[in-house]
């Protein structure tokens, strides 16, 4: 019994210590669905045009993959947007608000792209992910006998991201999604370090993307 | 196959000889040293533009110092970094110019005599800025490029001094190396260098006025014709 208390201790911390609490708002002008017709695409961008953080490429793939929920949206890498529109969605260039963009939208070149290409809606997510607080030591030795490490660090993380939806079309905003996330992350060491990791971006991309997903109207042979 | 042979027993005798001065300590502190150190050779795709292209005959002047650059920076109180530099800011320099002129050809020297050029371009690299993870806490570098850009008429008059900056930063944090953190951000900042050229070059008030004066002269042509 005394033996299995340890492990039991660790089940115990694995399970419950580093959990993450996740809150989402959305924000929809009108309650009907956005349609998307079968050769009509989203694109989701992440803005960065602040100097003070940038909106990680990987977290802006996550957010396309759960939009898309396996094929059901038609969406596009962004990638291969910015390079398609270069130099137009650079940083330096990207338009921060509707009224830039609709100006964008009647330059024959990139008019004629975004048809081309079949882009109905532009989704721009802002925000990022940072560590609010560590705390705790762990050293580590090395000896001719072997080595260890002991002792025990905890940090937190916070996401805080903004999903902003631009209708290319009607050229008009159709929604906002924001999503808070938060964590604590533990490193364990007795000998060999444990890591606790509190998923705070997953848990982050998880809820902005499915609730984005309820934006759009399933395509299908129905769809308009 | 003797000669791996006689490679090894060489480097066991130099070894052997370290170790009598007491000098392996040192060896292996200056290899860790060598180890910390960062190399990169800037690789990096850059898209056709999406831009009219300029009813204009360019020549752009990429000589040898601009093609082969490297910058090396080595501050006290961080690990040096090299960075090869030359073959991808010509990758981009051919691209752009290739996309916004109607007619452009790279030369590694100035044209000498008569010719049909409008312009010609000469850029150079003055100056390059890095912050490195040590300065921004994270696996994130950020890069400063500055270029000038010497524009001279197809006379070979100057026409103007650009002086152009472009900035980039490394986007994903998780990136394993640092190669390929400093990469990333070299390649933003060639990218917004490209952006640059593109959206800003006709905006430059001594072009726009070479650009007026060209054209007046056609205008005024055009109505003795009518």
């Amino acid at each position: 019994m005394r033996g299995a208390l340890p492990w039991l201790l660790l089940c115990v911390l694995a399970t419950s210590a580093c959990g993450t609490s996740t809150r989402v708002d959305e924000f929809r002008p009108s309650s009907t669905l956005l349609p998307l017709n079968d050769n009509e695409k989203v694109v989701v961008v992440g803005r960065r045009h602040s100097g003070a953080y940038e909106t990680d490429p990987d977290f802006i793939n996550c957010i396309g993959t759960r939009l898309a929920n396996q094929g059901q949206l038609s969406v596009m890498p962004e990638q291969q947007f910015l390079d398609s529109f270069y130099p137009w969605f650079e940083p330096r260039m990207a338009p921060l608000g509707l009224k830039r963009m609709g100006g964008m939208l009647e330059d024959p070149l990139i008019g004629k792209r975004v048809r081309e290409l079949g882009i109905r809606y532009m989704i721009w997510v802002d925000g990022n992910i940072e560590t609010t607080e560590k705390s705790g030591a762990i050293s580590c030795a090395v000896a001719p006998g072997g080595g260890g490490c002991f002792g025990f660090s905890s940090w937190d993380k916070a996401a805080n991201y903004e999903a902003i939806i631009w209708d290319l079309g009607k050229l008009g905003e159709k929604g906002r999604v924001q999503v808070d996330s938060k964590g604590s992350s533990y490193l364990l060491a007795v000998g060999a370090p444990i890591p606790f990791i509190a998923r705070v971006q997953g848990e982050a991309c998880e809820g902005i993307g499915t609730r984005l997903q309820s934006f759009f109207a399933p395509a299908g042979p129905g769809s308009p | 196959m003797t000669k791996p042979q006689v490679s090894i027993n060489a480097y066991c005798r130099t070894l052997q000889l370290l170790s009598h001065l007491r000098l392996l300590p040192i060896v292996a502190v200056i290899t860790l040293l060598i180890g910390c150190s960062t190399n990169v050779t800037v690789n990096g795709d850059y898209p056709s533009a999406l831009v009219a292209k300029q009813p204009l005959s360019v020549v752009l002047v990429l000589d040898d110092s601009f093609s082969s650059y490297r910058f090396t920076s080595e501050k006290d109180n961080r690990q040096p970094v090299t960075m090869a530099l030359g073959e991808s800011q010509v990758q981009l320099f051919n691209r752009v110019f290739t996309d916004l002129f109607q007619n452009s050809a790279t030369l590694q020297t100035l044209p000498t005599g008569q010719n049909t050029l409008d312009l010609i371009i000469v850029p150079e690299i003055t100056e390059v800025q890095l912050a490195t993870p040590m300065e921004t806490q994270l696996n994130v570098y950020e890069v400063w490029l500055k270029y000038n850009l010497k524009v001279y008429d197809g006379n070979g008059q100057p026409v103007t001094d650009w002086m152009m900056s472009a900035y980039g930063k490394t986007q994903s944090r998780f990136l394993k190396s640092d190669e390929e953190a400093l990469n990333q951000a070299t390649v933003m900042a060639l990218r917004d260098a490209g952006a640059r050229l593109l959206t800003g070059f006709q905006q430059i008030p001594e072009i726009r006025q070479w650009l007026a004066n060209r054209q007046a002269p056609a205008k005024l042509s055009q109505r003795t014709e009518r």
